[in-house]
């Protein structure tokens, strides 16, 4: 009685969801939700069902596969309920991917986390809502008194930060008299040491070597998210840099790159890189040419 | 008679290319008829035998004339026909106010639809009469033993079918009406799957009473006839009292109408029954023995597209001579309404399943569980019976 109550209730379960969702833009569907609904409720409070719902569901599902191959259709109606426990398990496992997916975005402003991607939230992600940074706190490059600013929000160990670093470096040779940049630091929460690099490269630019440890640290971002400490460090003293280990182990820079985190999540920084070019927004993997295009364009070349 | 031609006459079966299988609950409705319905509210609109001007007399005229067409297709005298919304009104009419003072008794069977079983039931539990059932064989056949003594001097009213809605078998009306007539008994016979698929001679057939609807007969919804032999309205007591009922009132004393208008209380579906008028006439043009001979052969080719499929059961009697075109079946190994839902969205074949509202006689019949039932009419072709045999044999080689 129990399993033949469980086999009937799967198919309520998976009809469900998908005739909610399918309600929300047809109201045909919204008479079948809500006969799923009632075949849930009732089915788990031991009273049959009654509605049909799965004889119709049932029916229309292997009509269309006799349609293809009647051997088929009878392969899929002798095992209709071992199939319905499996798309039960399947709508669980999207279930939970839904509710990650979600986790993810609240945290790291992107359903995959923070490796990014394609993220079917991101229609609510837009450049277009992004804010610009108010202050010049960060890495500061180029010419001050520029009429473009640069801004990038950029992790140390995101391999789209990454990506975009050559386009960075030719940006300042290109367009240094023209152009003020400014980086500001937006380790990523989930990315191993990537709040670590931030402080190492503070460091690294208080002993006056902040690009050359820049460039290390992205040439070799597996090493450090390994590595951790003992990475920095040995980097560091590659470099000659004095004063690094004191300052690394004193968080000396915390509180600034904990600031420009900060900002960042304030601008509604989802992804890294982002660029503004005089408040202009680009994000992501090609975000280092569109926003080279733009300098390109507001310098009329 | 062509039944491919007769398609063309039939709106939905031109517009949705279904093959309707489901005459039994409805059938479809013809040009002609549709046409008439159309006139009645386009052209004329009124109501009849109230007011007198022009609209009013045109509404009298074809209302009169449609019960005068539909009394002749019994072959009955039209003040014997009272207008009805259905069978099931005119069955609760006479079983409701049939006069048992003096016999108390109701001779019915298991095989009869909820429509006439329950008045009897009802009024069995009201106390005013009692339900006596006449034992039917498990094929749904008779046995004239059971008739006879089933039937006896305190039996009021003998009620049943022509022919089921669950096997599309005819009852033995002959015989039954004669054992109660010798008994002093009355006869009301549910003629609602009968009149439509055969011929019936009201006169010839002997009853006293005869109720059937329109739309089973390619009429409209929301009409339908109660026949009566002449004095056996008088046996009735008032139903619906109302609006041309009577032919005068006194508070304290009413004098009723004869029948059949004193059992037409109210302005009544002037549509419906014009157009319940135009189906008879397509009726008669087909001819009703071309009807029969048509439902005969159907009911042959189903039977056998049915029986050709391994492990499908068959309800009533295997013999095929029995029958109207409707055959209740199983499938083994695959559900009723799974067969039914099947068939509608692989092949758009329109059928009905469940328990037909005739839950006691599917219940004798060895189908507690309810059936799928296949009830076809005279737009249905032996190509569509091809069709739904092939779709069967792949439904059935699911259950397997």
């Amino acid at each position: 009685m129990i399993i033949q109550l469980v086999l009937f209730l799967v198919l309520c379960i998976v009809a469900l969801p998908i005739f909610a969702i399918l309600s929300i833009f047809s109201a045909k569907y919204r008479a079948l939700a809500r006969r799923a609904l009632y075949c849930v409720v009732r089915k788990a409070t031991l009273r049959p069902c009654e509605t049909g719902l799965d004889d119709e569901i049932k029916a229309q599902a292997l009509s269309g596969i006799m349609r293809l191959s009647p051997a088929a259709a009878g392969f899929v109606s002798r095992n209709f309920q071992a199939f319905s426990f499996l798309f039960t398990i399947l709508l669980i496992a999207s279930m939970a991917l839904t509710a990650q997916g979600l986790y993810n975005f609240a945290v790291y402003g992107n359903c995959n986390g923070p490796e990014g991607g394609f993220c079917i939230y991101n229609g609510l992600q837009n450049p277009l809502f992004l804010k610009t940074p108010s202050t010049l706190q960060g890495i500061r490059a180029g010419n001050p008194n520029a009429s473009i600013t640069v801004f990038e929000f950029g992790c140390y160990t995101c391999p789209y930060t990454q990506a975009s670093e050559d386009q960075v470096l030719s940006m300042l040779k290109k367009y240094n008299g023209s152009v003020q940049f400014v980086f500001k630091p937006f380790p990523l929460p989930n990315h191993p040491h990537s709040l670590d690099a931030a402080v190492a490269a503070a460091c690294a630019g208080d002993a006056g070597k902040y690009w050359e440890y820049r460039a290390a640290l992205f040439a070799n971002q597996a090493y450090f998210m390994e590595g951790g400490d003992a990475a920095f460090k040995a980097t560091a003293s590659k470099l000659n840099l004095s004063g690094f280990d004191s300052c690394y182990d004193s968080r000396k820079f915390l509180a600034q790159v904990q600031t420009t985190l900060q900002e960042g999540k304030e601008c509604g920084i989802y992804g890294t890189p982002t660029f503004f070019v005089n408040g202009k927004a680009f994000v992501g993997l090609d975000s280092g040419n569109k926003a080279e295009a733009e300098i390109r364009r507001l310098l009329g070349n | 008679m062509d039944s491919s031609k007769l398609k063309e006459d039939f709106p939905v079966l031109q517009k949705s290319k279904v093959i309707y299988f489901d005459s039994a609950c409805t059938t479809l409705k013809p040009r002609a008829v549709i046409e008439a319905e159309r006139q009645y509210y386009e052209e004329v609109s009124g109501c009849a035998g109230r007011s007198a001007h022009a609209l009013a007399k045109k509404t009298s005229e074809l209302f009169e004339s449609s019960r005068e067409k539909v009394a002749k297709f019994l072959n009955a005298k039209p003040e014997q026909l009272v207008w009805t919304k259905n069978t099931t009104e005119a069955l609760n009419l006479v079983i409701r106010s049939f006069d048992y003072s003096s016999r108390k008794k109701i001779a019915t069977t298991r095989l009869e639809h909820h429509s006439l079983i329950l008045p009897i039931m009802e009024q069995q539990r009201r106390g005013i009469v009692k339900m006596e059932l006449m034992k039917t064989n498990s094929d749904g056949t008779f046995d004239e033993q059971e008739i006879a003594s089933a039937i006896d001097r305190s039996t009021a009213l003998v009620a049943l079918h022509h022919t089921t809605n669950t096997t599309g078998m005819k009852a033995p009306l002959e015989k039954i009406i004669k054992i109660a007539h010798e008994n002093g008994a009355a006869v009301l016979i549910d003629g609602a799957q009968g009149v439509p698929h055969s011929h019936v001679d009201f006169r010839k057939l002997d009853a006293d009473f005869l109720a059937f609807s329109g739309h089973k007969m390619l009429g409209p919804t929301g009409i339908g006839c109660l026949v009566g032999k002449s004095g056996a309205f008088e046996k009735l007591d008032s139903f619906i009292v109302g609006g041309e009922t009577v032919e005068t009132v006194h508070i304290g004393s009413v004098q009723f109408k004869k029948a059949p208008k004193r059992f037409e209380g109210g302005i009544q579906n002037y549509a419906g029954a014009i157009g319940l008028g135009a189906a008879c006439d397509y009726l008669e043009k087909i001819g009703m023995k071309n009807v029969e001979e048509h439902e005969k052969r159907m009911a042959a080719k189903v039977m056998d597209a049915i029986h050709s499929i391994p492990g499908a059961t068959i309800y009533g009697a295997p013999a095929a001579k029995d029958r109207s075109a409707l055959v209740s079946f199983n499938l083994k190994g695959v559900g009723k309404h799974q067969v039914a839902l099947m068939c509608d969205s692989y092949s758009k074949i329109a059928l009905r399943s469940g328990l037909f509202c005739a839950q006691p006689a599917m219940e004798s019949l060895g189908a507690p569980q309810g059936a799928a039932r296949a009830s076809l009419y005279v737009y249905n072709t032996e190509k569509e019976i091809e069709t739904f045999k092939e779709t069967l044999g792949k439904i059935a080689k699911l259950g397997k």
